[in-house]
């Protein structure tokens, strides 16, 4: 008799008030119950669970920072780094709304790796959740998009050659690449054209983009119910009132738990914005003070922190157009994830040891290229990249191998 | 857990990597300067206006701005820094015309606002005291190799005492650093409070997770 | 669940309502705090604050009856110097006037006065017409042709035909509802005036 919680917890009050005319009208109440105040999630969630919850706050702190910080950029190419300094010393408060939008760029990333391993671990991406995984995938490609788009806005030194790098990476394409690097700058070296459109893409068209994918990956993941450290399906044993025994109502039970991991996130938030601000050269990066030079390349061009271990594989191969084809492959790879994984198994609780292996192997190679992605791509270090990008892609090709008959534990019925 | 413990050990390495990401070719000497020595940021300002302004602005910066966080009035700063030639809002121009520099020195000599955050406080202070001069009597600079700037302050290191010189790179060092954010010491200020609040906020959210799950039974 | 249910299982809903309540009390001064930047961000920048700075007018060079014109804050301001027959005729208009004592209009405490000024020898006005913001003409000569023979000198708006004496008050029977505004002002010297900035606690003048 663990909880009694029935669909009448939320009656419908106060037919006569406010709340009753607007939900004869507007299916308030309902939406309420089926996502929130009855929505039954597993009562198992872990650590691991609170970095939905944290991106969706990222989101929200990006979208706010950054539509204050449109108020005062000024997204051309002779104003932008003189606009970012007049917000980090004319506008009041500037200098707060300016670091809150760039800890919030790298804290996004990390929330989201670290969103991202927590399905790896838990085989969240397996049926029937293959979608909520897709869309994932969707929302983490648009995502490294509009932070791509972000960083050139402040027209620093790395802004400009970073972007530089990458976008003449369309040009190793065959046949197309020149014209399509051309057709992405509107001009024929990163310009203002290239700026402003960046800006309205960064500002406008991918917030928007991000904002749908992430509608629809919450509805996704509510179509089918949350998954859980051990891989149980709740739906499997339900209670007479039909409610599944071992889920607990969103509402007010991890409504209450993600406010208490929010308020810590803040705090490690808090920390970095008015502590440790440049992130030790790695959130703001120090050739980005000053103002873009077409004519002087910085000794130096890496990309941001967050982009670093594509990076490193892109490097790792000698060519430059398969050194593309092995980065986008690096992506496209984890979007087969559902599909790769043989295993019925879901939870890594229960799995068998070859599973653990690969993924402690996946993760080391991904921290690892990560570092090498900040470092010149010295001969020896190349080597590195090279190596750690075989262990990188060694997850993807042998699980569909070692899945199929996997020395799995018995997987419980209930969750423990 | 065991893997927890892995993930958070790599994260713990990162700033041991941050250390070595940036690293410079040179040996650098530690300024040791205190941003809130208002002393030192007044005389680093007069310095910067003796010595630098001739070739050098600080063009994000106002007047008025100095002169408040560094402890002087409105018609103080314009008489020590500006020579009575500007308005307190003004940006601190420098008084060299365009395009002299690059005839006389060969080079346009950089804004100097954000110097500190490009290079570091510590890379100023060793390179105002980095100046040699090489066989043939030419200047050189151990921190710039072939800089086109002068040892602007060879007066200094030839008839001050060598504490004294410290003191003057120091004091320069000390306001370079406080012009490439003068926000800096009004966020550290802040910081610690907004900490706590979050803190007691987190406490309160924690004994309100705590009571509603004991609901839960596992 | 009711509160009976919740009870026998030990739920103490009303500690439950007091650490939420808590906990929202804080929160919600946690909002508030927050609040406090991205509100206060529109305030006037440093950049806006300086282009709006004062302005200083040297009037040495300015002939009684002149007028001359700055901008301060994008808005024109006139410097008129008075001569006593000017001055004279002002008390004489205090019936034809909507507000002859300024009391609706705005201008600084130490110009609510007949002159309006600190110096009534300078007026100090803002350029603009208190009905739909166009700017008046300086009409100083008694029965200017273009505002008739009883015209004792002020200004004259073409827009909608407002008239204000050389004190810058609004007449009766005009479009304008007010005086013209008097902008805070004050000496640095015998013929130096600082506009935008009221005179130092020391003094008025």
């Amino acid at each position: 008799m663990s909880n009694k919680h029935s669909a009448d917890q939320a009656p419908e009050q106060k037919k006569g008030s406010l709340l009753g005319w607007l939900d004869r009208r507007y299916p308030i109440v309902s939406t309420w119950n089926e996502h929130v105040g009855e929505y039954y999630a597993p009562k198992n969630f872990n650590f691991w669970y609170f970095f939905g919850s944290l991106a969706l706050l990222v989101l929200v702190n990006q979208f706010i920072t950054g539509i204050w910080l449109t108020m005062s950029y000024k997204p051309s190419a002779a104003e932008a780094f003189n606009s970012i300094e007049y917000i980090m010393r004319d506008v009041e408060w500037g200098w707060l709304i300016r670091y809150m939008h760039s800890t919030g760029a790298s804290a996004f990333f990390i929330v989201i790796y670290l969103h991202m391993l927590r399905g790896l671990l838990y085989g969240s991406y397996k049926e029937p959740r293959e979608l909520v995984w897709l869309l994932g995938m969707f929302l983490f490609l648009v995502l490294m998009a509009e932070a791509f788009m972000g960083y050139l806005l402040p027209w620093g030194q790395m802004s400009y050659w970073g972007a530089q790098v990458i976008i003449s990476l369309f040009g190793a394409i065959p046949v197309v690449g020149p014209d399509l690097a051309l057709w992405v700058r509107g001009d024929f070296v990163i310009s203002d054209a290239t700026l402003n459109r960046f800006f309205a893409l960064h500002v406008i068209a991918l917030p928007l983009v991000l904002l749908i994918l992430v509608f629809m990956h919450i509805v996704a993941l509510h179509k089918v119910g949350s998954n859980n450290p051990d891989g149980v399906e709740i739906k499997k044993y339900k209670n007479e009132a039909g409610l599944p025994i071992d889920g607990i109502p969103f509402h007010p039970y991890y409504s209450v738990k993600d406010s208490m991991g929010a308020v810590f996130f803040m705090v490690l938030f808090a920390f970095v914005v008015f502590y440790w601000p440049e992130g030790g050269g790695y959130f703001i990066e120090p050739p980005n003070f000053e103002p873009a030079d077409p004519l002087k390349t910085p000794a130096h061009i890496a990309p941001v922190w967050y982009f670093t271990p594509f990076y490193a594989i892109l490097r790792a191969v000698p060519d430059k157009f398969l050194g593309v084809v092995a980065m986008g492959g690096a992506i496209a790879v984890l979007f087969a994830m559902p599909w790769l994984d043989r295993c019925k198994v879901k939870s890594i609780r229960y799995r068998g040891t070859s599973y653990k292996v690969l993924l402690t192997i996946f993760v080391v190679s991904f921290v690892v290229l990560g570092y090498l992605g900040t470092q010149p791509a010295t001969p020896e270090l190349t080597k590195a990249a090279q190596i750690f990008t075989a262990l990188y892609f060694a997850f993807f090709f042998l699980l569909p191998f070692t899945s199929v008959n996997e020395k799995t534990k018995p997987v419980p019925e209930r969750v423990q | 857990m065991k893997k927890l413990v892995w993930i958070f050990s790599l994260f713990l390495a990162l700033p041991v990597v941050a250390h070595a990401a940036g690293g410079p070719s040179i040996e650098l000497e530690p300024a040791e300067n205190n941003l809130r020595d208002q002393d030192s940021l007044k005389r680093g300002a007069i310095l910067f206006s003796n010595y630098c302004m001739a070739c050098h602005s600080l063009k994000y910066m106002r007047y008025n701005r100095i002169a408040r966080d560094v402890g002087w009035s409105n018609d103080e700063i314009i008489d020590k820094m500006a020579y009575n030639l500007n308005n307190v809002v003004d940006n601190v121009e420098t008084r060299m015309l365009p395009g002299v520099a690059m005839e006389v020195l060969g080079v346009e000599p950089p804004d100097l606002s954000l110097m500190a955050r490009l290079r570091g406080t510590d890379y100023i202070y060793t390179f105002l005291r980095g100046y040699y001069q090489d066989e043939q009597g030419k200047w050189d600079n151990h921190a710039l190799a072939g800089t086109s700037m002068p040892n602007v302050l060879e007066g200094i290191q030839r008839h001050a005492s060598s504490e004294d010189y410290a003191q003057a790179a120091r004091d320069i060092a000390n306001f370079m650093e406080y012009v490439g954010e003068p926000a800096k010491l009004q966020r550290t200020d802040l910081g610690w409070k907004v900490i706590a609040f979050l803190l007691v906020l987190l406490l309160l959210t924690y004994i309100l997770k705590k009571e509603y799950w004991r609901d839960i039974k596992h | 669940m009711s509160t009976k249910e919740h009870k026998s299982k030990g739920v103490d809903i009303q500690r439950r309502k007091i650490l939420t309540g808590a906990t929202g009390v804080v929160g919600a001064a946690g909002a508030t705090f927050l609040a406090v930047p991205f509100v206060s961000s529109w305030q006037p920048s440093e950049k806006a604050k300086a282009a709006g700075a004062p302005v200083d007018v040297d009037v040495s060079q300015l002939q009684p009856g002149q007028m001359l014109t700055v901008s301060w804050r994008g808005k024109p301001v006139w410097v008129v110097r008075r001569t006593a027959d000017m001055l004279g005729r002002l008390p004489g208009l205090d019936a034809q006037l909507r507000d002859p004592a300024s009391q609706e209009s705005i201008q600084p405490t130490y110009c609510q006065n007949p002159s309006r000024a600190i110096n009534s020898e300078y007026l100090v006005v803002v350029g603009i017409c208190t009905h739909l913001g166009c700017a008046p003409l300086y009409r100083p000569a008694i029965g200017s042709p273009d505002v008739g023979a009883d015209w004792q000198g002020g200004f004259f708006c073409p827009c909608h035909g407002s008239r204000f004496d050389l004190a810058g008050r609004v007449f009766q029977s005009v479009p304008a509802p007010t005086n013209l505004e008097i902008p805070p002002h004050h000496y640095l010297s015998e013929h130096l005036i600082r506009i935008g900035e009221d005179p130092q606690k020391e003094g008025v003048a």
